[in-house]
């Protein structure tokens, strides 16, 4: 490059360096506020709904599913488009202390829609759909959505999101973890009772 | 978006940066370097190239520096890096091959009454490596060279060099940076300013343009360099602030030297610094953003022919924008437009031996609005309204063949309409074609020779290709 005048405002602009957004030392919070929050938020609580918001989600969940996007058990269209390249440099460390930071963050407030929506959806979270071997939902996710060691927080998630998981368990588009018993289950269910029980978890 | 312009029109004004039209191409940026070093699809960065997402927008801003590859690294005894490097270079590469044609050949050069051949085929019509992504901790970098088909050599095209920082203790997150580039508003990350705007970021350079441009919109791409901080805080409030100074490429003086620079810089020479600046909200809902924003630029200028300081043209351009995007899984919808007023002092130019204008002050506005549609980000379609107008100057705005202007008026309007599909994230393939109104001035017999403004309708075919 040829010497202008302004070589020397950039070398003062680059005095200034400081420590990289290359996270030393598993210093998962850093790679938190400055790598994952441009998808997830500042604290894990993502605004649009293409994004899942992970704050307040279990470590053990989270810890399973980044090593599944690592090892690439997981492999729904976002998950390759998105996860597959964000863990790829991760080591077993690092995602534990991702998992806890975010495990460890407050879960963002419900949102209400339909009335009639997450009246139906709560009927199918708490009894389930007998008729169509469709257990209830809060016997793994818990009375409150709030998940239980491996299986996940669901209470304030984006409704799209859930839905969409939902339609890959059924399509079986998403596999590895407990992927298999979400897909026995989400095939009993319809699109729109999907949709109810995903208003539901919204409004926790 | 727009290639940058090398040579400007700040003295012979509109029918200079016409030609410039004629001899450049549009350009393009979704860069795999990106995809390659992030691990993340274009459409992580894309709602569809170059067209940047929430994400793609903090990716810029943050200079560049999520990487998902092996490092080559050193650290400190405090433990900071003080070497991040990839070990695969991010290079890339973009080639894009068109073919285009008028509605009305124009006309020869050379044999009076006779006319070119219509219907152009340019392989490429651009073709461009980019080294682009992160260079050290918290520097980036996004540079194009690129091959331009009508000199036959290769150039620095758009390029800039980012630094950037974020402030964790402060709530909800404060990001910082400087950037040095060769475009004001390349450094963008809005697509509704001049360097990138959709649906207009794309042109054929085998084609008449219109010939008045105001300095922000690419007038001064190429010929200068500046150095600006900005600041982001909370995904929402951004201000940046910087100067520009003249750097023109392919400049040598009399004495064979690159510098410095003199009346013989056919690029006019800014005068001291240039002030740029440039304010913008965002909001963003579930799948929704839209932003609102200002910028603008002042420069005070020698023209060709004056010494450098002697007498100076002064442009002062303030303009308004905004932008709206839902992304959706299936749907993705845009809409980005723009308004850019200029107050032009031409004090250096009606001094010149043979005066580049008869006012010594003159306005000129650009405005421009589109929308585009994308269903599953492979087939979709955009539409477009841009116009220009200004104050009318004999001497500026004179009449000439085919470039010239009527009524010595600058003012011209049109429509854009374009279809895409996209059989691969990094492909594109479009049909454009643009109408004119008004073209220079009229709408029929612009020229004086009998060309009228819908006879430079212009049919675009382009290839386009990043990889």
């Amino acid at each position: 490059m040829k010497p202008n005048v302004l070589v020397p405002l950039s070398i003062v602009a680059l005095a200034c360096m400081a420590p990289s957004l290359h996270a030393q030392d598993g210093d998962a919070a850093k790679v938190a506020v400055q790598v994952c929050a441009s998808c997830h938020g500042p604290r894990g609580d993502s605004i649009s709904p293409a994004f899942p918001k992970i704050g307040g989600q279990r470590a053990e969940y989270l810890e399973g599913q980044l090593k599944a996007f690592r090892d690439r058990t997981r492999a729904d269209p976002m998950a390759q488009a998105y996860m597959w390249g964000m863990t790829s440099q991760l080591g077993d460390d690092m995602i534990k202390k991702l998992a806890a930071f975010y495990s460890q963050q407050k879960p963002s407030k419900g949102k209400s829609s339909d009335p009639g929506l997450m009246k139906a959806g709560k009927a199918i979270y708490e009894a389930g759909l007998p008729g169509a071997k469709v257990q209830a939902c809060a016997t793994c996710h818990g009375k409150d959505a709030e998940g239980s060691s491996a299986f996940p927080r669901l209470a304030g998630q984006h409704s799209e999101y859930v839905v969409k998981q939902l339609v890959l368990f059924k399509s079986s588009l998403r596999e590895g973890g407990n992927a298999l018993i979400m897909h026995n289950i989400s095939t009993g269910m319809s699109f729109e009772q999907m949709e109810a029980v995903a208003a539901f978890l919204m409004s926790k | 978006m727009k290639k940058i312009s090398l040579v400007s029109s700040l003295r012979a004004g509109a029918s200079c940066a016409l030609l410039v039209g004629l001899l450049t191409a549009g350009t393009a940026n979704a860069v795999p370097s990106y995809a390659r070093q992030t691990g993340v699809a274009c459409q992580g960065c894309h709602t569809v190239f170059p067209e940047l997402t929430p994400f793609g927008r903090s990716f810029k801003l943050n200079a560049y520096q999520i990487d998902n590859l092996p490092q080559v690294q050193g650290i400190t005894q405090n433990k900071d890096y003080e070497l991040l490097l990839n070990q695969v270079p991010p290079l890339s590469f973009m080639f894009q091959t068109s073919y285009t044609k008028t509605k009305t050949a124009l006309p020869d050069s050379v044999n009076a009454g006779d006319s070119a051949q219509n219907g152009q085929l340019l392989f490429p019509q651009q073709a461009s490596l980019f080294y682009a992504g992160r260079i050290a901790p918290n520097l980036g970098a996004f540079v194009q060279i690129t091959y331009d088909s009508a000199s036959g050599t290769f150039a620095l095209d758009n390029t800039e060099l980012r630094y950037a920082k974020q402030v964790p203790s402060v709530a909800d997150g404060l990001l910082y940076g400087f950037t040095m580039n060769n475009n004001p508003t390349v450094q963008d990350v809005w697509n509704s300013t001049p360097a990138w705007q959709a649906p207009f970021d794309q042109r054929s350079n085998a084609a008449l343009v219109p010939g008045a441009v105001t300095q922000i919109d690419g007038s001064l791409g190429g010929a200068v360099a500046g150095l600006t901080a900005y600041a982001w805080w909370k995904n929402s409030i951004y201000v940046e602030l910087g100067l520009y100074r003249s750097a023109p490429q392919g400049f040598a003086n009399a004495n064979g030297n690159a510098g410095p620079l003199d009346s013989t810089n056919p690029n006019g020479t800014i005068v001291g610094w240039a002030p740029y600046w440039r304010l913008a909200f965002e909001h963003q809902w579930d799948r929704n953003s839209w932003s609102v924003g200002a910028y603008g630029l002042s420069t005070k200028t020698t023209p060709p022919g004056l010494s450098v300081g002697s007498t100076n043209d002064r442009f002062n351009d303030v303009a308004l924008d905004s932008q709206y995007q839902f992304i959706g899984d299936e749907q993705i919808v845009s809409v980005q437009g723009t308004y850019i007023k200029e107050k032009q002092s031409l004090d250096g130019t009606i001094l010149l031996a043979a005066p580049g204008a008869e006012n010594q002050k003159n306005t000129l506005n650009t405005f421009r609005v589109g929308g585009s549609y994308y269903l599953r980000r492979t087939y979709g379609g955009a539409l477009g309204y841009f116009s220009t107008t200004g104050t009318s100057d004999a001497i500026r705005y004179a009449p000439a063949a085919l470039v010239g202007f009527a009524n010595n008026s600058p003012n011209s309007n049109g429509w854009i309409a374009e279809l895409n599909y996209l059989p691969w994230q990094n492909v594109k393939l479009s049909l454009q074609y643009i109408a004119y109104q008004k073209f220079n001035g009229a709408s029929s017999n612009y020229d004086g020779n009998g060309r009228n403004a819908s006879d430079n309708n212009t049919l675009y075919i382009l290839g386009w290709l990043n990889f």
